[in-house]
């Protein structure tokens, strides 16, 4: 019988070594839990730097895993998250988060108000943008030209058997098929997702491989040729790939959004506040934006960045092709719905 | 120096209630959660919520999670058996180094099997893929000595996730091995020698049989964490294949189903109870049958 417990118990310590240290208390500390690759480590230093507030800083790689989390701990643990829009309307409507202290944030001003005051977030009670962006198609032009790719179903063709990378995320890849029927990204219907997953089924043969931590890897290793990958993620391979062309399709771009929001039971809500007006600070906004590669929602940055990074058609989409663009949203239950798709899409059944 | 029997009655039970505390706190605690999440049912706002049913079970019945199973347990079968094969002759070679010539080589090897338990296993994963990709250090070393015309693409293919999954396990086959080796009378090999026996036939007759109680530890400890690893086919495999550890992961994180993830949970846990009273049952009797 004891022996019969060892194992479970060397499977626990397995297990266990693979956690990551919980971050440490302090007075003059605020807690950020950002995604991976999403700030640059200049920004923290410089705002340590400023004002002598200490950053614990740790980061996710996916919304359902910060919310998880959040939700395990009652809300306790981090002060400032950075949900993406649909996950706003969830914690909102959840009362997972605090009211924002506008007082507090003078440099609310810089914002782009056409990104203010959205459905998941009227008033913009408790969320400010933070960044936005949205997924298109890259191509490594050493393989395919850029000029044969014009449309999220170029990605169907024969020619890129086993060459695609997609975001390991099933919003993102559900709502790319859903976006090549002609759908919504947002759809909640059954029967149009399940359309979607036979269409993505069709698809599978050519995907060499789902990555969303670091979508660029694959392109920068030369495993694949073309994919549906972040803006902004492409933008960074770029400056260490000469070859790679980034293509909004004529179904127009799946836009996303992702704010600072602070969860209610944060420990040291003012300290958050400080770093969110810091971060919406004009020239700390622009060195976000231009590591980064994704559009600031902050005009007055805007305004400072260079004027090839400001025309830059991979970091900003066209006038054209933001009329076209949608941004994901919502679908409260059907969640489900995609899910089940989602691992029938991954078991192969 | 012999201690009063007072003294060792106390040692003895400080000594267990010690170690049952511990098993109490870290394993049967945590086993009695998943077991009542798993009794439990899907809430919108909260994770768990009421009534307890059975249904999360009912639902693995399923042919969605009857596949991922299958899958799993292909893969898992395959890298037991791969760990075994390339374990036991290194579990072997070792146990059997001369003590008297060599030694330092015995506990330097030892080491060497541990030493990559010092870094993170993720970590060692992501440095796989750095050895494994088209222009990656396996592929230079083929096309610089001639062994291969063009890169073989190796990166996000079944048998990326095996040499991952080998290589994460394959201490947990050679220790146990190598403990139920090092135990081997060598009297016992000397003497079938001595009566006649041909050396494989000492091996399967006498060796094998002996050392069966590794052989099970080390299969049981590769077999069950090869359905739960699931960042291997996620970073090796290009994420395209769900072993369970991937459902048991979606259903706590993007389903937000625990009930479900919960009651896969407790299937894999039953398996291993499983196994570990087949070993029970078998591996006395095989020790019995030489002996006698």
């Amino acid at each position: 019988m004891k022996r019969l417990l060892l194992v479970p118990a060397l499977l626990a310590c397995l297990c266990a070594a693979s956690l990551p240290a919980s971050p440490a208390w302090g007075a003059d500390v605020v807690h950020f839990y950002n995604w991976t690759e999403y700030l640059p480590d200049a920004v923290l230093k410089k705002f340590t730097k400023e004002t002598g507030i200490k950053v614990v800083y740790s980061t996710y790689e996916s919304n359902e895993a910060m919310y998880a989390k959040l939700k395990m701990l009652g809300g306790q643990g981090y002060d400032l998250v950075v949900p993406s829009a649909y996950f706003v309307s969830r914690m909102r409507r959840e009362g997972m988060l605090l009211p924002l202290d506008r007082a507090l944030l003078p440099n609310w001003k810089n914002l782009d108000p056409d990104l203010l005051d959205k459905p998941f977030d009227p008033g913009n009670v408790y969320s400010v943008p933070y960044n936005w962006g949205g997924t298109g198609i890259a191509v490594d032009t050493t393989k395919v030209k850029a000029e044969s790719i014009t449309s999220l179903a170029d990605l169907w063709k024969p020619e890129f058997k086993n060459a695609l990378v997609l975001n390991d995320d099933l919003r993102d890849v559900f709502g790319m098929a859903l976006k090549r029927l002609g759908y919504s990204q947002n759809e909640t219907d059954p029967a149009r997702i399940e359309e979607a997953y036979r269409a993505l089924r069709e698809l599978l043969p050519n995907v060499r491989t789902f990555n969303s931590d670091s979508p660029k890897m694959p392109f920068l290793n030369r495993e694949v040729a073309a994919g549906a990958i972040w803006n902004g993620e492409a933008y960074q391979a770029q400056a260490e790939m000469k070859s790679l062309a980034f293509i909004w399709p004529r179904e127009g771009g799946l836009f996303w959004m992702d704010l600072l929001v602070i969860p209610k039971a944060a420990k040291n809500p003012v300290a958050a506040h400080t770093l969110i007006n810091f971060l919406l600070r004009p020239d700390v906004a622009m060195m976000i934006c231009e590591e980064l590669g994704y559009p600031t929602p902050n005009l007055a940055a805007r305004q400072l960045l260079p004027v090839a990074l400001r025309n830059n058609k991979t970091v900003y989409p066209p006038a054209d092709v933001v009329a076209k663009s949608e941004f994901q949203s919502d679908v409260g239950e059907a969640v489900q719905v995609y899910d089940e798709f989602w691992n029938r899409l991954k078991a192969g059944n | 120096m012999a201690a009063r029997p007072s003294d060792r009655s106390l040692f003895r039970t400080l000594a267990v209630g010690g170690v049952m505390a511990w098993l109490l706190v870290f394993v049967a605690a945590p086993n009695l959660l998943v077991l009542g999440a798993s009794l439990a049912s899907r809430g919108e706002a909260e994770f768990l919520a009421l009534p307890l049913s059975l249904h999360s079970y009912g639902h693995l019945l399923s042919p969605l999670f009857a596949g991922v199973f299958a899958d799993s347990f292909v893969l898992a079968a395959g890298t037991t058996l791969l760990c075994l094969v390339v374990g036991y002759p290194f579990a072997y070679i070792l146990a059997r180094l001369p003590r008297a010539r060599l030694p330092k080589a015995r506990p330097l090897l030892l080491l060497l099997v541990i030493i990559p338990f010092w870094t993170n296993s993720l970590i060692r994963t992501y440095a796989l893929v750095f050895i494994l990709k088209t222009e990656g250090l396996l592929n230079d070393l083929l096309l610089g000595l001639g062994l291969a015309s063009e890169p073989l693409s190796l990166l996000y293919t079944d048998t990326a996730v095996f040499v991952g999954l080998t290589y994460t396990l394959l201490p947990f086959m050679i220790l146990p091995l190598y403990a139920s080796i090092e135990k081997l009378d060598e009297r016992l090999l000397e003497a079938a020698r001595d009566l006649g026996a041909s050396r494989p036939r000492v091996f399967w007759r006498i060796t094998v049989p002996l050392t069966a109680p590794g052989i099970a530890a080390g299969c049981m400890l590769v077999f069950l964490p090869s359905f739960c690893l699931f960042y291997i086919p996620d970073i090796l495999g290009g994420a395209k294949t769900l072993l369970v550890g991937n459902f048991i992961k979606n259903q706590f994180l993007s389903a937000r189903d625990w009930p479900l993830g919960s009651a896969a949970s407790m299937l894999l846990t039953a398996v291993m109870a499983l196994l570990a009273v087949v070993r029970l049952k078998l591996s006395p009797l095989a020790g019995e049958k030489v002996r006698r």
